[in-house]
């Protein structure tokens, strides 16, 4: 997966992409633009082999989002041209039309940022703002989140079958086993709050505080492409500013 | 020699609490010298473990009376940054000891280097035969969330003598091992102590401090009750008062000392329980 | 009165990783059995099959008359009790009593018997001072302990110890010779897993030997700690005087120390 060109390519590059779609489809009057992204979009994810994992989370979390907003702005938008009436409820032309631009817009920036995500590592973007001067407790508190939660799965288990072999009964019906969940919950808490402490020693024995630079295993390089690609985005905004606003 | 530790009427308690887990504790440890702290638990061994590491008060605030000194300096006149590189510390809960942040063990060891600022390619150097020392190569590509007390404990070793300290404080490393990963340990221990490091051990196991360990400091409800040569702290007969353990050899001798039989010395390693007893014309192991 | 069968027992998880292979077992009623083994070698998931947190995947575990693939965890929690190996898996309540109060009061036992069988297992564990602490205060080898009674409490006829000893001193290693003894004399079986030979030599005459997912033997101590190619196969390290006897040149199976005592007395008069 990692010899893709496009997956290869620096986190901040396709952090700067995922920024340069939401500014040239807010610069681009009308929805056709902002809708004509998205194909682009699923091209790239295509091509980055992300395709099917990318499509799956922008129906879960766009889809939704979309419908809802569509129909409220088609409801309730503010407008003279009636399309459809019914009682209270009446679609006006003005509705659909500020619907489908919002729609467009949400779509192709929530896709865009979804697209990153799914092209990046969370790891290789922390990393890469740290090289940009995030001090080392934020992107710490980033990467521990991360790991922490497999984590407080895997011991929720842990701790479940402890609760079964104390006779709680945890299998079966839903209610038995929301029942049988609550009481999992305080050592999962207990344990993680005397860990704080704990973690917090286990840092400073790897010399977390220590008054040098770090270093670090984990390197991002930079190549042309990455330092091209971003100018191209500023060249293309600012023409489309000019084209915008000046002639 | 140099005093690498040199501890003067410290007592300590933590905040909150009305009692002294250390009362008046002195002693001073030699540069090179593998020096066990022994005391049944509640006795006070970790916290002196957090004090010379300097935990205790730069982390844990609480009164701390006397003197601390690490090195020639005071412990409250570093920062607890500086002294991450001077004193590694193994502490006793393997279940907690993970940075969190990494996702192999690989670069779970090598979190302390980067940390300390040492070039990428040296760390690779570093790490990879703290692997093999530890004898945890195979084990590198794994989530250290995912391992087993006794594999996170050597993690955890590992994790620490990779930075090469000068110091090592190692509370109860071997809980969770069973025998032949005990004596690894053990053997690595020694390894840090001819590597001319200054070691200091918290262990139940008296028949591998017997083994192993230079001297002792015999704790007991906070205080320092005993200290000197391993060999001559379980010689005194003040210390069966104590209730630790004795090595087993030493054990079975005192009783036998007890029965009558004469003793030409007090045996603490178990091949030497047939010189001391005088058994001759038994075939005696080396 | 519940005895315990292991029939060909092996067990993989989903994922195909083989973790017991062909292990059989039989547990009588009031036996006290130790498991031993390396790191890795199959304990744990043994006596994980043993109380039905897992359930084989060929071959069948009986609770008395109970197959475990019929019954839940819970339901064979009053037969068989297990103590975790790591104690903050197991602990969810803010005071130590109420945390060896649970077992027995969630299995329905009149208020009564609760309240004894709440203060027995305290007492028997050393813990009874520490009734009203927060368990998370507490030292490791006592949360160890509070995790003790908290199985015991439960009163069942078979209880399952995760490595014991583990960071134990001397007076800890005592409480839990006691606490064998008594089990005993209720008629308890306990089986234990623990890398301490001294405790298994002090404690147990029966030991169960794993290796590489499988039972290497299964005998008496002493057919165990003077054999030297089992000793090898599971690089396990003979207790220190069974070390002593075979440098003083005994004859096999002393593994005691009143014995070594005795042959030392003997050969010297």
């Amino acid at each position: 997966m990692k010899q893709n060109i496009l997956l290869q390519l620096h986190p901040l590059t396709k952090f700067y992409f995922s920024l340069f779609i939401l500014v040239i489809v807010l610069i681009i009057p009308g929805y056709s633009f902002a809708f004509a992204i998205f194909p682009v979009l699923v091209l790239i994810a295509v091509f980055a082999g992300v395709s099917k994992e990318f499509l799956s989370i922008v129906l879960k979390a766009l889809l939704s989002v979309l419908i809802i907003v569509f129909i409220m702005q088609m409801f309730f938008y503010p407008g003279d041209h009636v399309l459809w009436n019914w009682g209270i409820f009446s679609i006006k032309q003005e509705g659909v039309d500020y619907g489908l631009l919002l729609t467009s817009r949400i779509l192709a920036i929530g896709s865009s940022f979804i697209l990153f995500f799914r092209m990046t590592e969370v790891r290789d973007f922390v990393k890469s703002l740290e090289d940009k001067g995030l001090p080392p407790m934020g992107a710490y508190v980033v990467l521990s989140t991360l790991q922490i939660i497999p984590e407080m799965k895997r011991q929720a288990n842990t701790i479940m079958e402890a609760q079964k072999t104390r006779g709680v009964e945890t299998e079966g019906s839903l209610l038995i086993r929301a029942k049988a969940f609550i009481p999992t919950l305080t050592p999962l808490i207990l344990s993680s709050i005397a860990g704080t402490e704990e973690r917090a020693i286990t840092l400073e024995s790897r010399a977390f505080s220590a008054p040098v630079k770090k270093t670090s295993l984990h390197q991002l390089t930079k190549s042309n492409v990455d330092r091209v690609l971003p100018i191209v985005y500023v060249l293309i905004i600012v023409g489309l500013l000019v084209w915008r606003f000046f002639l | 020699m140099t005093v690498m530790i040199d501890l003067k009427n410290v007592s300590y308690r933590y905040p909150v609490s009305d009692d002294f887990v250390l009362k008046n504790v002195s002693f001073s440890i030699e540069k090179g010298k593998f020096t066990a702290i022994i005391g049944n638990n509640g006795s006070g061994k970790t916290t002196l473990c957090n004090t010379i590491r300097g935990f205790v008060p730069h982390f844990y605030k609480g009164d701390l009376e006397g003197d601390v000194i690490v090195d020639q300096t005071k412990i409250l006149d570093y920062q607890l940054g500086q002294l991450g590189e001077k004193v590694g510390y193994v502490f006793q809960n393997p279940f907690i000891q993970v940075s969190g942040v990494k996702d192999n063990v690989f670069e779970e060891v090598a979190y302390g280097l980067e940390n300390l600022g040492v070039p990428v390619e040296e760390i690779i150097v570093r790490v990879e035969e703290i692997l093999k020392l530890v004898k945890i190569e195979h084990l590198r590509e794994k989530n250290p969330f995912e391992l087993s007390g006794g594999q996170r404990q050597r993690v955890a070793l590992a994790s620490i003598i990779v930075m090469d300290p000068e110091i090592l404080v190692i509370d109860e490393p071997t809980s969770q091992l069973d025998p032949v990963g005990t004596e690894q340990i053990f053997d690595i221990i020694r390894l840090m102590k001819e590597r001319g490091k200054t070691i200091i051990l918290v262990e139940h196991k008296m028949d591998l401090i017997a083994e192993y360990a230079d001297d002792l400091l015999v704790m007991h409800e906070g205080e320092l009750v005993m200290q000197g040569p391993v060999r001559e702290v379980f010689a005194n007969p003040e210390f069966e008062k104590y209730q630790i353990q004795y090595p087993h050899v030493t054990e079975i001798a005192l009783q036998l000392q007890k029965m009558g039989t004469p003793l030409a010395f007090l045996p603490i390693r178990d091949e030497e329980l047939a010189e001391a007893l005088n058994m001759t014309g038994v075939k005696i192991h080396d | 009165m519940t005895e315990l069968h292991l029939n060909n027992v092996s067990f993989s998880y989903p994922d195909g990783t083989k973790a017991l292979e062909n292990l059989t077992l039989s547990i009588v009623t009031g036996e006290r059995v130790a498991i031993v083994g390396q790191n890795g070698a199959g304990k744990t998931t043994a006596v994980k099959l043993m109380n039905g947190l897992l359930k084989p995947t060929e071959g069948t575990v009986l609770i008395g008359d109970w197959d475990t693939k019929d019954y839940t965890t819970a339901q064979t929690s009053r037969k068989v009790g297990y103590v975790f190996q790591n104690p903050d898996d197991q602990i969810f309540h803010n005071d130590v009593e109420s945390e060896v109060r649970f077992g027995p009061k969630n299995m329905g036992f009149d208020p009564e018997r609760v309240d004894e069988l709440t203060d027995w297992a305290m007492k028997l564990c050393g813990i009874s001072e520490f009734a009203d602490e927060n368990p998370y205060n507490l030292p490791y080898s006592v949360r160890k302990f509070v995790t003790i009674a908290s199985v015991l409490a439960m009163d069942s006829d078979i209880i399952i110890l995760d490595e014991p000893t583990a960071g134990q001193d001397k007076i800890g290693l005592q409480v839990l010779g006691n606490l064998l003894q008594v089990l005993e004399e209720k008629q308890k079986s306990v089986i234990t897993i623990t890398h301490d030979m001294e405790f298994v030599s002090d404690y147990f005459t029966r030991i169960v030997v794993m290796a590489n997912r499988q039972l290497v033997v299964d005998d008496h101590a002493q057919n165990v700690f003077y054999n030297t190619e089992v000793l090898e196969k599971s690089m396990l390290k003979p207790p220190a005087v069974a070390q002593m006897a075979k440098l003083l040149d005994f004859p096999f199976g002393i593994l005691s120390k009143d014995q070594l005592i005795k042959a030392i007395l003997t050969r010297r008069s």
